[in-house]
């Protein structure tokens, strides 16, 4: 039972880290230049990978779907308008954030545990800066900023994808894939409330595992990956639990 | 404008010698094992670590994996009142997509980004060109047994995933949805078949391929200190998800 123990552990320290960056937030904010420089960081350099990542995604999605459909219903008309709302409240935000936790995660949490190997964070320290406002801060609000982007880019990525996958595999023609019948104003919501959860946590967790880096090179490995497992299960944790309330919001009737 | 074209172009050419150092070093490797010389005591080692080690968090991804498929089918389940179909769609997406995917990313998060910290640990401080003053070839000795017990056990696991992933789709069925376990069982049994789940299998093997010999590259090719580290287990974990999701669609197309 070390594993859950750990799991509590790592809960605790990552819950107490994001109430001191709200804490420090409400303080005073981060200069602009570098919320955005580091915004800069957390999105535009993960434009293409979540273009790449999140195009297969909707080719695969598109593909199985319309391979199912013809088999049992011999009817692929409704193949876009079917995997649409999948796409903008599930697998767009869980896999945009599951790409940032390893795209932007591993960064964040190399960059800070190799800060505090080489004993940067204490010179910080010492000139009365904390990590938590020198560091974190920033990085949270860019995360903020830039998640709900890329989910935005990346459902756009795959459902353009879909589009072309449909039309060469089954020949469906794109006017009747784009069907916007189907998706509603709460499956938007719950996509965009996903990204911004995902957007303001995965820094945090990320930061966390860095700060704790102890000895040399092989910490910064291990705070690596520490930062991308525990990032990319808390994703997979949230999204399940955002979408059951979700589910129950809509009274389970699906409407 | 000719800084972006210059931006672009040299994008180009360090995506080109990426790919080219990746293919230099799976011959190498492939080279490697037609002549196996496995070190048995560090392949047992390597069987334990990525295995066991890593079996907690594939558990648990799994039964989430699970969960969210039902609760994400959920809404258009109570809309048609198609209780008895809930198998079928889990068994489906899950043993097929979803379960794959997920254990295949958090695979690579868990063994491919703590082989590669641990790799490039040793490059750095030169342990392995020590392996090569020994006259061991590290390929032989390093790489060999993690590709080998990556993909049996990326296999395995994926097999014992599609277990738990099921443990979490029929308990969140039954709390969420209200459909009886045994409902959900033949539904899934009549309709999920064998293709089906070894169509996720095979996927599960390809991308154990991928990401040890991803992570080992990316682990052995590090260059500079702590930071180094740091960067060599970045491009490992990005470089694994790009190629997981492009291998899932070729598998996808190729097999139906």
């Amino acid at each position: 039972m070390s594993a859950l123990r750990f799991a509590w552990d790592e809960a605790r320290g990552v819950a107490r880290l994001l109430a001191d960056t709200a804490q420090a937030l409400l303080r005073a904010r981060p200069p602009a230049a570098v919320v955005w420089a580091q915004a800069f960081d957390v999105g535009n350099r993960s434009v293409f990978f979540i273009l790449v990542t999140l195009g297969f995604l909707g080719a695969i999605l598109n593909f199985q779907t319309g391979f199912q459909a013809q088999r049992i219903f011999g009817d692929t008309s409704l193949i876009g308008a079917a995997t649409l709302p999948i796409l903008v409240r599930q697998l767009g935000p869980t896999l945009v954030g599951l790409m940032v936790a390893i795209r932007v995660g591993t960064g964040i949490a190399a960059e800070i545990g190799s800060m505090v190997v080489t004993e940067q964070v204490d010179a910080l320290r010492m000139c009365g800066a904390g990590p938590v406002d020198y560091l974190v801060k920033p990085r949270v609000l860019a995360g903020l900023i830039a998640v709900p982007a890329l989910w935005v880019i990346g459902t756009g990525a795959a459902w353009m994808a879909g589009l072309w996958v449909t039309h060469l595999a089954f020949q469906t023609n794109p006017a009747t894939y784009v069907n916007l019948d189907l998706t509603r104003g709460a499956d938007v919501a719950e996509g965009l409330f996903k990204a911004v959860v995902f957007g303001i946590l995965i820094p945090v967790i990320a930061a966390h595992s860095g700060l704790q880096a102890r000895g040399g090179s092989e910490g910064v490995g291990r705070a690596t990956t520490q930062a991308v497992v525990s990032a990319s299960l808390a994703v997979i944790v949230l999204d399940l639990l955002i979408g059951a309330v979700a589910f129950g919001l809509r009274g389970g009737a699906g409407a | 404008m000719s800084d972006a074209v210059a931006r672009l172009g040299a994008g180009a050419i360090a995506l080109a010698e990426t790919v080219g150092a990746l293919a230099l070093f799976t011959t190498r490797v492939a080279r490697a094992a037609l002549r196996p010389r496995l070190d048995r005591f560090e392949t047992w080692r390597m069987l334990y670590r990525v295995g066991v080690e890593s079996l907690p968090i594939v558990a648990t991804t799994a039964i989430f994996a699970g969960a969210i498929a039902v609760v994400q089918t959920g809404a258009n389940v109570v809309k048609f009142r198609a209780y008895e179909v809930v198998g079928w769609a889990f068994g489906f997406s899950v043993f097929r997509e979803i379960g794959p995917l997920l254990v295949g990313l958090m695979f690579s998060g868990r063994v491919g980004a703590n082989n590669a910290a641990q790799l490039s640990t040793m490059q750095v401080t030169e342990q392995v060109d020590a392996l090569r003053a020994l006259a061991i070839d590290p390929i032989e000795y390093l790489v060999l047994p993690r590709v080998l017990s990556m993909v049996l056990m990326m296999t395995t696991l994926a097999v014992i995933g599609n277990a738990f992933a099921m443990v979490g789709g029929i308990a969140t069925s039954w709390a969420m949805l209200g459909v009886d376990p045994w409902v959900f069982w033949n539904s899934f049994t009549e309709y999920v078949t064998l293709t089906d789940f070894a169509n996720g299998v095979i996927k599960a093997a390809a991308f154990g391929l991928a990401i040890s010999l991803v992570s080992c590259h990316f682990g052995l090719a590090v260059r500079g200190g702590a930071l180094g580290v740091g960067r060599a287990v970045n491009s490992s974990v990005v470089a694994s998800a790009i190629s997981i999701f492009v291998l899932d669609y070729f598998i996808t197309w190729i097999l139906k």
